[in-house]
């Protein structure tokens, strides 16, 4: 008993706390020297839902045209799933492994701390698509969720002249979207005549957003509007909305610019796509960790000791507004 | 010879140290270093604790496929009674597990007692207790107090602390699964229902307090997930259930019950976070995982059932 006893007060006095809050030091935001360059030039790539259509049409399709055109290595890595505390796992592992560069899909604040811990280690990173604004990342480029909330919100009012029943979908319990749906309502609460019926998670799933808007089809007849937030939400919604025979009555706008979502807006069944620049996103983030490993634009003796990060900040790519007028710009691209 | 390789432990150790060897030659800069093995087993260690549970249940002979709600609906308990109510950490951390627990005990009873299917029951929860999470975090719940995130953000001897509670829980459920009379009646529960029944073995209420302690171990995960991250997500341990199960049926459970031992439960998991990690050095993506594991599910399934077979024709 008394050696137990003893052992648990040694395994105390062994204990470390985390610190109470996190250095504020600009050493920690510089960039280590001691960065590969040349064969062994690596810059990874790491997400989560890394199997999802649009990340791998627009995000990895151009960071990995970016790597072959400036010959060097590019890797993507996350798990197939929407899983961020696995994003944060690869993340931790990978920071081991002293990549030249790190580009994070800002899936959601939690993955701040291990930002901290790659910046901390010396590794220039990148966050793209949302910001992680908790964070020491060294930049940002990507959309405001905001905006796409207020850009549906502005183009349903311009649709329904100010008045009638409108319902939502999308992923319940992502920062980003959440924040869309922010910027959706408080476009709307201007409008009185407008009236919010629900908001529904489909889950990034087209058979549940397909589920749901039949569903509000037939509890609402009167419905005249639907807003979807994820990439899933718009051929779900075209797929219901076409079944029940309502193209055109029942307005549609939703986000990103798949192949199906052009073509449900060619049909006239969506209304509106508030397009994100995707591959933007993912081009100028590796640029932007290309450029602070090279230190190709110095803004003093010494950018690194001066704790100077010398690619911008921040960089909103901003949207793309797609309707029937310029659908046909975007399908034969 | 050939008992060690029937022995899932034993072979399952054996492959462990194989992958590990052939890692450490081709990564010696990067695989066998103290910060990725430290890390690897942070990276495993909440599933593990789950799979404790997972593995005591499936040697019952049931499962359970609500603990990666629970694993977000605790975390998300704990901090918003925390965040909302002010309520002190120690005094959230047990509300949260008595939380957890009442989840197990109506799993436990609409089974053991109600006759409900364990999948069917479940598969239900999963959804309410989701539901649940979502309805109480939101969009996550950051900034959670300091010592809440102390509990998985101290270090002992450089090893996060979620590695030293893995390691506890199975250290203990071993013992109690090796040594208690209590504890190993599950395998009679598991190896014949009726036959433990008939024997005394109060199997019903065996049964629920496995479900129980189950649900309170997924909750013991849920809370230190949330406090390593410093935010309750909703979206935490979505999928979890099924990793949980390949970890302990890789572990060497059965889905017909009474087979296995607490330590598989960490082997399995243990197997499982090794496959990744390598994937990681040789930046192979994550749907690769989700291939090779599932075949190597299959290959151990299968090379059990050769290996049975050709023990009984011996």
């Amino acid at each position: 008993m008394k050696k137990l006893l003893l052992l648990s007060l040694l395994s105390l006095a062994a204990c470390e706390l985390p610190p109470r809050q996190a250095s504020t030091t600009t050493a920690l935001n510089t960039v280590s020297d001691s960065t590969a360059l040349g064969a062994d030039e690596e810059y990874v790539m790491v997400t989560t839902a890394v199997t999802m259509p649009m990340y791998i049409n627009h995000d990895q399709a151009a960071f990995k045209r970016w790597g072959a055109k400036h010959g060097v290595n590019v890797s993507v890595l996350g798990p197939a799933e929407w899983d961020v505390p696995a994003q944060i796992n690869i993340i931790e592992e990978v920071i081991g492994t002293r990549p030249s560069g790190l580009l994070i899909n800002g899936t959601d604040p939690a993955i701040g701390p291990v930002i901290d811990k790659a910046v901390a280690a010396g590794i220039p990173t990148v966050v793209y698509d949302s910001d992680i604004p908790n964070s020491k990342r060294h930049a940002f480029l990507g959309t405001d969720w905001y905006e796409i909330g207020q850009m549906q919100g502005r183009e349903m009012v311009r649709l329904l002249g100010g008045k009638g029943k409108i319902a939502y979908l999308g992923i319940f319990g992502l920062n980003s979207m959440e924040t869309g749906f922010r910027g959706l309502l408080d476009v709307i609460k201007d409008y009185p005549g407008i009236e919010v019926v629900g908001k529904f998670d489909d889950r990034s799933n087209v058979e549940e957003a397909a589920r749901i808007t039949s569903n509000l089809l037939s509890a609402h007849p009167d419905l005249a509007g639907l807003c979807g937030f994820d990439s899933n939400s718009g051929p779900g919604i075209g797929l219901a909305v076409k079944e029940a025979g309502r193209v055109g009555k029942v307005k549609v706008t939703t986000v990103d610019w798949e192949p199906e979502h052009l073509q449900l807006v060619r049909e006239g069944v969506i209304q509106m796509l508030a397009g994100q620049k995707r591959e933007l996103f993912t081009w100028y983030g590796a640029q932007f960790l290309y450029d602070m490993v090279h230190q190709t634009n110095r803004l003093s003796a010494h950018d690194a000791q001066a704790g100077i990060t010398n690619v911008p900040t921040s960089v909103n790519t901003g949207l793309l507004r797609i309707t029937q007028a310029n659908v046909n710009e975007f399908i034969h691209r | 010879m050939r008992q060690l390789v029937q022995e899932r432990t034993y072979s399952l150790t054996l492959t462990i140290v194989l992958i590990g060897l052939g890692a450490a030659l081709v990564f010696p800069q990067t695989f066998p270093t103290f910060g990725n093995w430290s890390q690897l087993l942070l990276n495993l260690s909440i599933d593990t604790i789950v799979a404790v549970g997972m593995m005591l249940l499936l040697i019952a002979g049931v499962f359970d496929l609500s603990v990666g709600s629970v694993v977000a609906f605790s975390g998300g308990i704990a901090a918003y009674t925390m965040m909302v109510y002010g309520i002190p950490v120690p005094v959230a951390v047990v509300l949260t597990l008595i939380g957890a627990g009442l989840i197990g005990a109506v799993n436990g009873y609409l089974i053991a007692y109600q006759g409900i299917n364990p999948m069917i029951q479940t598969l239900a929860m999963m959804g309410i207790v989701r539901g649940g999470a979502l309805l109480i975090s939101g969009s996550g719940i950051q900034n959670l107090p300091y010592w809440f995130n102390a509990l998985s953000q101290s270090r002992l001897l450089g090893i996060q602390m979620p590695v030293w509670y893995m390691l506890l829980i199975v250290g203990t459920f071993a013992f109690l699964m090796n040594k208690t009379v209590f504890f190993r009646r599950y395998y009679y529960i598991g190896g014949n229902e009726q036959a433990a029944d008939l024997s005394g073995i109060r199997v019903k209420r065996m049964k629920l307090w496995g479900f129980v302690l189950t649900s309170v171990l997924a909750g013991v995960a849920g809370m230190l997930l949330a406090s390593r991250l410093g935010t309750a997500l909703p979206t935490a341990g979505r999928g979890l259930e099924l990793r949980v199960i390949t970890a302990v049926i890789l572990g060497g459970a059965s889905l017909s019950g009474g087979h296995g031992k607490i330590i598989g439960a960490l082997l399995g998991a243990m197997f499982m976070g090794l496959v990744s990690n390598v994937m990681v050095l040789t930046r192979v993506s994550g749907y690769w995982q989700d291939i090779i594991l599932g075949l190597i599910l299959i290959a151990a399934v299968w090379s059990d059932k050769a290996l049975q077979k050709r023990g009984a024709l011996a």
